[in-house]
């Protein structure tokens, strides 16, 4: 008896102890005001400029880490400022950049910045990285006049080039460092960014600590710190205890369940900050198919009209996506606002008649919908499969795993599939050429356009002009032509979403790409 | 002791050989041309037949069989597809963790089922040996995950006592020196990092140690009742020692002996629990390792993983039987 | 038979196992005609807590918890049930072998069943479902394989001991073929031991593929099994716990009852426990 009292005892006490001591509250107080904890889903890729392929979470790291000589400007990311360029300027046939570099600038290993090591990172992306070949790839020559200005000389026009130039791929790295460290670069990168790269341990966390001679000035914050955790349910109990400062949305393949944006509303500790995306997700047709129903754009348009646009951002997204009618979001500077119009819309019984037209008999007809994996996808796969078959056309889900997702797609052998495409630069080339022109349809997932010389002509044709004004009005174009022929429904654009403590002040949510900055952040 | 040793150490090898043959062939059963899923669709050609070249895939069975077992001596256990890095090398990086929690698992599992197991068994057939019995057993038909969720919803979020995952507070930073938390922790001298590091330890230890100590609660329990009624047992009672002298003296001492060889055993076993319980309290183990493996299809990882988890099991049960072999005078005995 | 009846009957454990079994399976007999589909989507009624019309909640799509709980649970005590089935079949099989024939076979056997054990049994499932490829039939099948050679090693056991006992060799010398002698005797003398080992298995065939349903190699959505549920539903523990632990104690309960029943069914074969109660 006397055993199990003081066993009891022993017992309540440490419950007590522990009560009154909240976890959070036992690690230093000063360490906590001046360290950024940002919870991320996975490791990042690699923190190597020059073979980054624009995954989100290596990608921001680097923007931090790094400068590039361009950015985009907050808070709208519409307008791009300089960065280790002060002034830049394009020559009338957008065939030549001539840029005015900063003077001063040190990188993290104490080396100088100059014209030499911006030729020097650029090249190396170049020559490093298949993926920027269409874009850094065009680039005839490198020239460097004098420490501070540097010229890059283009093989065609290529509007989008800045906006190239303010990706992680296009930052700019210590020649020095990378002569030194060699393969080593790439787990410890230098840049002359607002943070300096700290550690990285596999798994558990990446640490950057404050660049004090930023030529910004130095950042509010000490330390940052990105920390790994894959479940999604986790990343929202350690917000809410207070374990780490930011979550971010993974908006690719699973998100943050409306649900707890609820719950977060109601909670004075977390503040939710939005900002609309450029991502699109769509039911794409295989427009490639020369037999079956949807050669027939009647069929084409009577699935278009069967899906409940509104009702899917309400019932599963409950307002944390937003409409889409065509190929471009309309946050896009070249989103023409006449496809509104021409963008077919929720009505069933005109979508059944529209198939009747076409002589298709709904019951005849049962179509396999692929669909990628995660419970996001389930959810938009199922309510879509809901509303075909109220126009009578059976729908089979088949999630499938990415690999062979995407074997599939590109073989072309499918005839609807769910899909989405988040730009990887702040541009509509990157929704248009890389979506819709045909020649691509075997090397990406697409819309499997077939050839049509025209249409592609004037893909390529406002990819490369350099007047902007006539570039819109190409787009323009483009977009209604594309909607016209209804190459897939256009479901919704997901916002991007971060929950971050309420102490957390000066984020900034960048647009397109996501891929935030850290440098003017504070926690009071 | 030696002859004994060289003689355990020879079994071991048709087994080691025949276990290599399994985790070789795992990449095999993959349907289709392994090559092809392992590099995904953007692969080109050449990238696939360099791959079909250094999985030597076009060479005979035997012989791709016969590269990998050289390869594995020389510690070549392929390339992680996702992150390009040798296995071996992200293997070893992540194992520290694993074993930090299953050790520490282990001797929360011992200093908890033995004592249970013995009160079970002298209070044989009482409502305390029943509870113990149907808690025992609850124990061992628990799914980890279900145990992990619900700790960490009780304590780290409805109680909000201790921390929801991960090994030591976020703000925290420690260099990364041994790999076990606790011992880098304490190498830092960082304020708090220590005791950060134990409650960050709790929940994942204590899912783990269910299991162990269910099981092994369950075996004391059984051994000592059957020791209880030998005849030596009974002979030392009618000689005047106490209930007491006889229960702690001769029958834990006699089923002390099986329970190693039980934890042993189920040590292993515990690691496979490992993977679920590192998922959800995001513990950088070897166990969420496989399973964000699994996830990217990762086949060189999960290959990989799978033999050092075969590799951790035949470690364990030669420790055991070695360990058995100093404690029992029978087979000591029987080995001179 | 009659006394085994008694035996467990008398026994605490087996009535609470054969108690909660008993409901699981009359829950999952009736309880699919008496509930809602368990597929059907209703956005509207997403995520309610447990309540008259949805007694155990609805999941994030508005699908009735309880609902899918009793379909599920068809799946769940049929995976059990057939696991066990297929892993006792392949074990049988080569461990009779084994046993009777003897020699080079039975050696190489032995040492394959040595080499499966040296793995921790969820790693090795985990890792043949994972070359399989991701679907319910294939994490049966790969827990079945996993499973196998315990069955093997017992079967070879008592294999041993029967064909060593004179009524084989009598048997062999009357002329009858070998095939007819390992049926009817050996097979038949070993099922008692087979019968503990499968009835102890069932609840950790059900565990492990509920595991790996979990990790995402088994069932694929919208089949209702426990363990993918709870995955599926992980996102929601926090808001909304019930969707997640609802799948997640149903798992516990039907393992649990299995083996209370298995533990009370060895003590019954045990000859030495038996005589003490």
């Amino acid at each position: 008896m006397k055993l199990t009292r003081r066993l009891f005892g022993v017992v309540s006490g440490a419950a007590l102890a522990m009560g009154t001591v909240p976890f959070a509250a036992q690690v230093a107080q000063a360490q906590e005001s001046s360290t950024l904890v940002i919870a991320v889903p996975s490791d990042p890729a690699g923190l190597e400029p020059g073979i980054n392929k624009a995954e989100p979470i290596g990608s921001e790291i680097i923007l931090n880490v790094f400068d590039t000589l361009v950015a985009w400007q907050a808070p709208d990311f519409a307008e791009l400022e300089g960065r280790l360029a002060t002034e830049w300027s394009v020559s009338e046939d957008g065939m030549t950049f001539d840029f005015t570099l900063r003077d001063g600038v040190v990188f993290h290993d104490g080396t100088p910045f100059n014209a030499e090591a911006v030729k020097f990172s650029i090249e190396r992306t170049v020559e490093m990285n298949p993926y920027v070949e269409a874009s850094l790839g065009l680039i005839e020559s490198i020239e460097t006049p004098s420490e501070t200005e540097v010229v890059f000389t283009l093989s065609r026009p290529y509007p989008a080039f800045l906006s190239i130039l303010a990706q992680p791929q296009s930052a700019i790295v210590s020649p020095t460092a990378v002569g030194e460290l060699g393969d080593d670069f790439a787990t410890n990168p230098v840049g002359t960014g607002p943070f300096k790269f700290r550690a990285y341990q596999a798994d558990t966390r990446v640490v950057l600590d404050a660049n004090a001679d930023y030529y910004r000035g130095a950042p509010k914050l000490e330390r940052l710190i990105y920390t790994i955790i894959p479940e999604a349910s986790t990343r929202r109990l350690e917000l809410e205890n207070g374990g780490v400062d930011i979550i971010q949305q993974a908006g690719q393949l699973s998100a943050v369940p409306s649900e707890e944006m609820a719950a977060f509303a109601e909670n004075d500790d977390i503040q939710i900050l939005e900002s609309p995306s450029q991502i699109i997700r769509q039911l794409e047709f295989n427009n490639s198919l020369t037999d079956g129903p949807f050669t027939d754009v009647r069929v084409r348009r009577a699935i278009a009209m069967a899906i409940d646009y509104d009702g899917l951002l309400s019932g599963v997204f409950d307002g944390t996506a937003e409409r889409v009618y065509g190929p471009l979001t309309s946050n896009s500077w070249a989103f023409d606002p006449e496809v509104m119009d021409l963008a077919p819309s929720y009505d069933p019984e005109a979508a059944k008649a529209l198939l009747a037209e076409a002589g298709v008999d709904p019951s005849d007809l049962t179509v396999k919908l692929y669909s990628f994996q995660g419970s996001l996808w389930g959810a938009v796969a199922t309510f879509v499969q809901a509303n075909l078959a109220d126009i009578g056309v059976n729908v089979e889900i088949a999630q499938t795993e990415f690999p062979s997702y995407r074997a599939l797609h590109v073989a072309g052998e499918w005839e609807m599939a769910l899909d989405g495409r988040q730009p990887w630069y702040n541009d509509p080339d990157a929704h248009v050429t890389i979506g819709y022109l045909s020649a691509l349809k075997n090397s990406a997932m697409t819309f499997r356009m077939p050839e049509n010389a025209e249409l592609d002509a004037k893909i390529l044709e406002a990819q490369g002009e350099a007047d902007m004004e006539k570039r819109k009005t190409l787009y323009g174009e483009i977009q209604k032509e594309i909607v016209e022929q209804v190459p897939g429904a256009y479901l919704f654009s997901p916002k991007l979403i971060v929950f971050a403590r309420s102490n957390v002040e000066g984020l900034v949510v960048n647009s397109a790409p996501p891929l935030n900055e850290y440098w003017s952040v504070s926690k009071n | 002791m030696f002859a004994f040793l060289v003689r355990r150490l020879l079994s071991l090898i048709p087994v080691l050989a025949l276990v290599l043959v399994i985790v070789f062939s795992l990449v095999r059963l993959i349907p289709g041309d392994p090559a092809v899923t392992l590099l995904g669709p953007g692969a080109t050609d050449t990238q696939i037949a360099a791959l079909r070249a250094q999985l030597n895939l076009d060479e005979p069975a035997l012989l791709q069989l016969w590269h990998y077992v050289a390869g594995l001596a020389q510690g070549d256990m392929g390339v992680s597809l996702k992150s390009g890095q040798p296995v071996l090398d992200e293997v070893l990086l992540r194992l520290p963790a694993t074993l930090e929690i299953s050790i520490a698992a282990v001797l929360v599992a011992i200093l908890v089922g033995t004592p249970i197991g013995v009160l079970s068994a002298t209070r044989a057939n009482s409502g305390f040996d029943h509870g113990v019995r149907i808690l025992s057993l609850t124990g061992v038909s628990m799914p980890a995950f279900l145990l992990a969720l619900l700790l960490q919803l009780v304590f780290a979020t409805w109680l909000g006592w201790l921390p929801v995952s991960g090994r030591m507070s976020s703000y925290l930073f420690v260099d990364n020196v041994t790999g076990f938390a606790l011992i880098d922790a304490w190498l830092s001298g960082e304020p708090g990092a220590v005791s950060s590091v134990l409650l960050h330890m709790i929940l994942p230890v204590t899912v783990l140690a269910a299991f162990l100590a269910a099981t092994l609660g369950r075996f004391v329990r059984a051994t000592m009742l059957e020791t209880l009624g030998e005849d030596y047992v009974r002979t030392a009672r009618a000689k005047g020692l106490s209930r007491r002298e006889v229960i702690y003296g001769h029958a834990l001492r006699t089923s002390l002996l099986p329970a190693i060889t039980v934890v042993g055993l189920k040590f292993a076993e515990m690691l496979g629990g490992a993977i679920l319980t590192e998922t959800i309290f995001s513990w950088p183990g070897i166990g969420r390792f496989m399973f964000e493996a699994i996830r990217n299809r990762d086949y060189p990882v999960i290959q990989g993983a799978t033999l050092v988890f075969a590799l951790l099991f035949m470690l364990t049960s030669l420790l055991v039987d070695v360990l058995y072999a100093v404690l029992d005078p029978r087979v000591r005995r029987k080995m001179k | 038979m009659r006394e085994l009846i008694h035996f467990l009957r008398r026994n605490t454990l087996a009535m609470v196992g054969s108690g909660i079994l008993g409901a699981l399976l009359l829950a999952v007999l009736i309880g699919p005609f008496l509930v809602q589909s368990p597929t059907a989507i209703d956005m509207s009624a997403k995520l309610l807590p447990p309540g008259p019309g949805h007694w155990l909640g609805t999941d994030s799509f508005g699908r009735d918890m309880l609902a899918r709980l009793v379909h599920g649970g068809r799946y769940t005590l049929a995976i059990g049930i057939l696991v066990v089935g297929i892993a006792f079949a392949i074990g049988v099989f080569f461990g009779v072998v084994a046993g009777f024939t003897g020699g080079w076979l039975d050696t190489l056997i032995m040492r394959i069943v040595d080499a499966m054990l040296s793995f921790p049994a969820l790693v090795l499932a985990i890792a043949l479902a994972a070359a399989f490829g991701p679907s319910l039939e294939n994490a049966m099948i790969a827990v079945a394989i996993t499973m196998a050679p315990q069955f093997a090693r017992v079967a070879r056991s008592q294999a041993l001991a029967v064909s060593s006992r004179l009524y084989v060799d009598a048997a062999h010398a009357l002329g009858l073929p070998r095939r007819r002698i390992l049926l009817r005797y050996v097979l038949i003398n070993a099922i008692g031991p087979l019968l503990v080992q499968a009835s102890l298995n069932v609840g950790s065939a059900i565990l492990q593929t509920a595991s790996l349903g979990f990790l995402g190699l088994g069932a694929q959505p919208p089949m209702p099994e426990w363990g993918a549920d709870v995955s599926a539903n992980l996102a929601f523990a926090r808001s909304s716990p019930w969707t997640a632990l609802g799948p997640g104690f149903a798992i516990l309960l039907a393992v649990l009852s299995f083996n209370l029943i298995g533990d009370s069914l060895a003590d019954w074969f045990n000859p030495r426990r038996r005589s003490q109660s």
